[in-house]
């Protein structure tokens, strides 16, 4: 299945922007953001098809996987 | 109340907005707004809302005004470094506009003081450095029914939520906060000043359309900005059903300092 990933901010740095990618049927969340080496407490907001998911969540062909990392600061 | 002439020539440019008028205007100066933190985020907000006639600011921060805050944290200047943030702040905003009462609170908020600072007020806007005052405002905010706006940026990046009774809060997007370490800070990753100006004027619109009861909330959304690569995004958000604080068998019903702390990733950081 296809899934189309988009990151932003700080993680796109030495990544990309967008990219789709090949996955088998069943690949969570988690699996994904392996697959793009980052490592797992620097992703802090997951969207799926603009809605937010968790790490677990099973994507479907299709699926747009948004990342975003961390804003604590003020 | 009926606005003195003063009043109505000092808020003349948004009174004649058909969203405020003079009603608007009056909701405005009879409001109660808190501002959790007098920093990046909360001087650009209190700046507006004090120039806007938000007629009841509170601002609560224990810290001291430092060289390296003035880059982004307008509300002071040279000649306050050392000096309580909240006098400072106390200071610029009185000057700015003398029609409006500033109430300080020279402390950290906790799970003990919280409750009975938020009581007080219509509206809360976050404008805090650290994921442990975050969680803990997010969770006083749902357990005390308080709407409130969460802002956090870092670098050239920034995000807020908009929280009412009802809709989906902080704690529905991140259920925990992230260890101690994993999560760099502004002070060791840098922020851009016009990153904290943005979000905190954007805190500061939300409260007034809150209070004005006009125009659409940022709530059940996530706005994420990154200005450097120019994205600007609007995300729907759900309420989580499995949110610990308010989602259906919620698992935190009262504040305790311990949930609030940071765990540590690093075994090292310990010593």
């Amino acid at each position: 299945m296809e899934i189309k990933i988009k990151l932003f901010a700080s993680l796109t740095k030495n990544r990309f922007i967008e990219e789709i990618r090949r996955y088998e049927e069943g690949t969570n969340v988690k699996t994904v953001i392996e697959d793009i080496n980052i490592p797992e407490n620097e992703v802090f907001i997951i969207f799926v098809n603009n809605i937010h998911a968790g790490k677990d969540y099973l994507l479907k062909d299709g699926d747009t996987l948004a990342l975003f990392p961390p804003s604590g600061g003020g | 109340m009926n606005l003195t002439e003063d009043q109505i020539e000092r808020y003349s440019r948004q009174i004649i907005l058909d969203n405020v008028g003079g009603k608007g205007q009056e909701k405005l100066l009879q409001s109660r707004i808190l501002i959790i933190g007098a920093g990046g985020l909360g001087s650009p907000a209190a700046f507006y809302l004090a120039a806007a006639g938000a007629g009841n600011l509170g601002i609560i921060d224990g810290d001291e005004v430092d060289l390296s805050n003035l880059q982004r944290q307008i509300l002071h200047s040279t000649d306050d470094v050392g000096r309580a943030k909240v006098d400072s702040a106390k200071e610029t905003l009185e000057k700015l506009n003398p029609d409006i009462n500033i109430i300080t609170y020279n402390k950290r908020v906790n799970a003990q003081n919280i409750s009975s600072i938020i009581s007080e007020y219509d509206f809360i806007i976050d404008g805090t450095d650290n994921f442990g005052a975050k969680f803990l405002i997010n969770d006083a905010c749902v357990l005390n029914k308080k709407p409130y706006s969460h802002g956090g940026i870092l670098r050239f990046h920034g995000q807020t939520i908009t929280h009412v009774p009802g809709s989906a809060c902080y704690r529905c997007l991140f259920e925990t906060l992230p260890p101690k370490g994993a999560v760099p800070s502004c002070s060791e990753a840098g922020v851009l000043g016009v990153v904290a100006g943005f979000l905190g004027t954007l805190q500061a619109s939300e409260a007034m359309k809150y209070i004005l009861k006009t125009g659409e909330l940022l709530t059940d959304s996530l706005f994420y900005f990154d200005i450097l690569n120019t994205e600007f995004r609007l995300l729907k958000i759900k309420r989580n059903k499995n949110c610990p604080v308010c989602g259906d068998n919620p698992s935190i019903s009262k504040l305790e300092e311990k949930n609030y702390e940071q765990p540590v990733c690093d075994l090292k950081q310990q010593r």
